[in-house]
């Protein structure tokens, strides 16, 4: 059997992903074995950037033109794209950059900004259509394990669709919310960390993005009864989803 | 003619290199970081101190420990906590095993390939096993203190949220004891490979031996503490890269990381790294800074056992306390795994940012690394044209650079 055609593809962002995927995880040799790894530039000299891919895995948010254009060009040479990370599925921290002017952020980095070609930083899918989302700063070995053996598989992966404290509960965890006043955000993220900065009695601080048809505004309420100021609770929604519309929901109810 | 090496693969980030031949002779050679910049510095300001320590990890892949103890440690000094020992400690534990993570990945993954004139590691299945056994090790520890290897989450400002059981910390011991062999077999394996002459004059730049010391010294008799940085090294925009330069105020290039370590430190490692040292006829002053790989292999050593006596001295008693907040600014000089990085923050009495620096090891190594292509390049003219491409690529590797850091 030819084993499928990987390529890794690299964005804006701290390249993690990358690592987390080739050396991170406990059962790289197997995994990665069954895939001929035909571009990634961390781990591999040379390859074959135009594919074609049977998977690309793409992390890092997209913040320069011409990543977007590569980034169409990987999709018509791929049969399955992931976007990998926060970055990619959220935006994730280089999407911070949008919560101010951009000139005024620039600007106090580079004091001459004419080789500076930033555009407005933005998740993968806001370019192009992607086939599944493999969430997390770094991403969870649990999604990150049945990614790949799903396309392995050849069937649809599973992704965890739930919050972070259905997670944090099934681990038998007391809820630091409720019981401790801690700022978690455990209720409106998503699961895949196996619950970890609970367990580790820390609040969650959202890594894995906000999921979907999270009651944001909800938890923007228990925050402000903690005693959390406007701009704290604004700071809270927006560390890893600074590009989400979901977050504005959370804003509009800050308001009244 | 012209040499395009259009992206470095196997280095942390984006960076190309051109170089122009004309008659026989190097006309022009430069190291273009295209690595987009994500501004870390501009949108910091505005964020709140603890969640700094989380935002920086994010610069960096392989080291955000490094990023995450620099950080903590200026913001600390801002709002002037001091922290126990045992924190201090144990923050020198995660230092020690990023260190050490990084350079096994350095030295197997990245590194590695060239000498064996191969695109990837894949098909060397003795190394492979040897690399995923110290990294399984290694990651143990960091995952131990900082709840997950990767950009941990125990690890803030104030302390550790959680500790591990008495019982964990027995098992991090044994198993850093288990791969003594391996460490030793790596630097043996380094060491054995054919190294080009090359001798670039620069300086080498570390922190004096006692690492929380925060004092920065240098080959050339610099002498300054962390907080005066600034009046030490001076930042440069570049045209053609993405990556500022940083240089020794009124002298020049720098190189930090490993091999300046040694360099500067050598007397202050742990005897069996100095015996490894001296059978591998490592002799300080070493120029060469293809021997940075042979120094970082020496360096696991050493952080095996620091890590050791370390987590034998650990009480596990008092991990956290609440910092109270007040204005303030904070500076910051730690060795990351590819030497000095420095944070620098100024807080208002709300204990938000509102501004903070940061410069990478990267940006310390860049004008140092591309002098160091331009002689070697100089030199070896007359090599095939894919040999010298490939000597280029090793040499950019030996420096380990990270160019998403330098960047950032």
């Amino acid at each position: 059997m030819t084993r499928p055609r990987l390529g890794f593809f690299k964005f804006s962002c701290c390249a993690g992903c990358e690592f987390q995927t080739f050396y991170f995880q406990k059962h790289p040799a197997e995994t990665l074995a069954a895939f001929e790894i035909v571009f990634a530039k961390m781990v591999l000299r040379g390859g074959a950037p135009e594919g074609p891919f049977d998977l690309a895995l793409v992390e890092g948010t997209i913040t320069e033109a011409w990543q977007a254009d590569e980034l169409k060009k990987i999709r018509k040479s791929s049969a399955l794209l992931f976007a990998i990370g926060a970055c990619a599925v959220n935006g994730g921290i280089p999407a911070l950059k949008a919560l101010a002017p951009e000139l005024e952020v620039e600007g106090k980095v580079y004091k001459n900004l004419s080789p500076i070609h930033s555009i407005r930083p933005h998740p993968v899918d806001a370019y192009i259509q992607v086939d599944g989302y493999i969430r997390g700063c770094p991403p969870g070995e649990r999604d990150l394990h049945e990614a790949l053996t799903s396309v392995l598989a050849q069937k649809k992966p599973g992704f965890l669709r739930c919050a972070v404290c259905v997670e944090c509960k099934l681990k038998g965890n007391i809820c630091i919310l409720t019981a401790y006043g801690m700022p978690c955000m455990g209720p409106v993220t998503n699961a895949g960390c196996d619950a970890l900065c609970p367990t580790c009695k820390r609040p969650c601080y959202s890594c894995f993005g906000l999921m979907k048809q999270a009651n944001a505004p909800a938890l923007a309420k228990k925050f402000r009864s903690l005693g959390l100021s406007e701009s704290d609770i604004r700071r809270k929604f927006t560390l890893f989803d600074a590009d989400a519309a979901l977050f504005s929901k959370a804003d509009k109810l800050n308001e009244d | 003619m012209k040499i395009d090496i259009d992206y470095i693969a196997r280095v942390e980030g984006e960076g190309s290199v051109k170089l122009e031949i004309a008659g026989g002779k190097l006309k022009s050679l430069k190291l273009n970081i295209w690595e987009p910049p994500r501004f870390f510095e501009g949108f910091m300001a505005g964020r709140k101190f603890d969640e700094a320590p989380d935002i920086v990890a994010r610069i960096c892949g392989i080291c955000p420990v490094a990023h995450m103890v620099t950080s903590i440690r200026a913001i600390e000094k801002a709002i002037g906590f001091v922290p126990s020992d045992e924190i201090v400690r144990i923050r020198r534990i995660m230092s020690l095993s990023q260190i050490m993570a990084s350079h096994v990945v350095h030295l197997y993954v990245l590194a590695l390939p060239d000498y064996h004139r191969l695109g990837m590691i894949t098909g060397l299945d003795a190394e492979i096993r040897r690399l995923l056994r110290m990294k399984e090790v290694l990651n143990g520890v960091t995952a131990a203190f900082g709840g997950r290897a990767l950009h941990p989450v125990a690890m803030v400002v104030g302390g550790f949220t959680k500790l591990p059981a008495r019982d964990t910390v027995g098992k991090l011991i044994s198993g850093l004891e288990g791969i003594r062999g391996d460490a030793q077999d790596t630097l043996k394996m380094i060491a054995g490979f054919d190294t080009p002459l090359l001798e670039p004059e620069t300086e080498h730049v570390a922190l004096s031996g006692d690492a929380s010391s925060g004092v920065i010294i240098s080959d050339c008799g610099l002498r300054t503490d962390e907080d005066a940085y600034g009046n030490a090294f001076e930042e440069s925009e570049l045209s053609y890269s993405n990556a500022k330069r940083t240089v020794v105020k009124g002298r020049g290039s720098l190189m930090v990381g490993a091999l300046s370590r040694l360099n500067l430190n050598l007397d202050t490692l742990h005897p069996t790294a100095r015996a490894a040292a001296r059978e591998h006829g490592f002799a300080p002053p070493v120029k060469n800074p293809f021997m940075n790989n042979t120094a970082q292999a020496i360096e696991i050593i050493h952080c095996i056992e620091e890590c050791i006596t370390l987590l034998d001295a650990l009480t596990g008693k008092e991990h956290f306390v609440r910092p109270a907040l007040r204005e303030g600014t904070g500076s910051a000089v730690t060795e990351a795994p590819r030497g000095l990085l420095y944070h620098h923050y100024e807080l208002n009495r709300k204990g938000v940012v509102e501004k903070a620096d940061i410069v990478t090891p990267t940006a310390h190594n860049v004008l140092s690394l591309e002098e160091a292509l331009h002689k070697l390049a100089r030199e070896n003219l007359d090599l095939p044209r894919d040999e010298l491409v490939l000597q280029c690529e090793m040499l950019v590797r030996a420096y380990d650079p990270c160019f998403s850091c330098s960047v950032h």
